[in-house]
């Protein structure tokens, strides 16, 4: 798919949380993130991190150099959860038990 | 706290090897690279679109088929001013928890509405586009769907294209 928009003359880029899958594939411009499959974006209600991450992609559209070639963006799952659960604590979406 | 190595290894090894093993010649492998197209302008001029394989589409549209054996070879128009509650997923092979809460996990349609908004991309193309991936028969795809969505998407005027294979 992203291949063959390329060809066209369009510059593409994709957001994968299948290394292997895309190493395979070779589509011309990636960038991988260890997230569940599913949540390339990162998490619920989690802007900054969503934003990120396109922009982390889009960035690649002037800057890759080489097809095929896959940027790891330095994002690790546990932290955005991390960051999820507390960004929906905060906004009242997640209420705790309280002991007793 | 900062990742580990191992905490930034894909959440699913193997996944490549899995599927085909489980769906033998549904995954792909392709030796030769393509071209770089060059972006012509900067991105704060650039009209971007998003292609994605996460089965979202507009609630009233024909829902993609999610349990043909051989897979859904359609794709949906879903309109880059569409609200996430105009929307909704067909798509049962990956996990929708997230996007179930906050669709933008999957299709950040509101994201990419902002950074428009905001002039960090030029614009956006009227219409992103949506298909189910897990399709059986990638020559088919390849040959059908994936030529149907780069001609839609270069007709549009994209000028470049964000993807999210899901």
């Amino acid at each position: 798919m992203q291949r063959a928009i390329e060809r066209r003359g369009v510059p593409t880029v994709s957001v994968t949380v299948a290394r292997d899958v895309t190493e395979h594939a070779t589509p011309p411009r990636a960038v991988f993130v260890p997230f569940m499959m599913g949540h390339h974006f990162g998490v619920p209600f989690h802007w900054d991190l969503q934003r990120r991450i396109v922009l982390e992609a889009l960035d690649r559209l002037g800057k890759a150099e080489r097809s095929g070639e896959i940027h790891d963006v330095p994002v690790t799952w546990a932290e955005a959860r991390r960051e999820g659960v507390a960004i929906e604590r905060a906004l009242g979406l997640r209420t705790e038990r309280r002991p007793g | 706290m900062t990742g580990t190595s191992s905490d930034r290894e894909q959440l699913r090894p193997g996944l490549w090897a899995t599927v085909n093993e489980r769906y033998p010649g549904s995954m792909i492998t392709k030796p030769d690279l393509v071209p770089l197209a060059r972006l012509e302008k900067s991105l704060a001029q650039t009209r971007l679109t998003f292609v994605s394989t996460a089965g979202v589409q507009p609630k009233g549209t024909l829902p993609f088929d999610v349990v043909h054996p051989v897979g859904d070879y359609s794709f949906r128009r879903v309109p880059s001013t569409a609200e996430p509650a105009d929307l909704e997923i067909h798509q049962l092979k990956y996990p929708t928890d997230g996007a179930n809460r906050d669709l933008n996990v999957i299709f950040p349609i509101e994201r990419l509405r902002e950074l428009a908004a905001e002039g960090v991309v030029g614009g956006l193309t009227p219409d992103f586009f949506s298909f189910i991936g897990y399709n059986m028969d990638p020559e088919r795809l390849e040959r059908t769907l994936a030529e149907e969505i780069a001609a839609a998407v270069a007709a549009d005027g994209a000028e470049a294209a964000l993807l999210a294979p899901a």
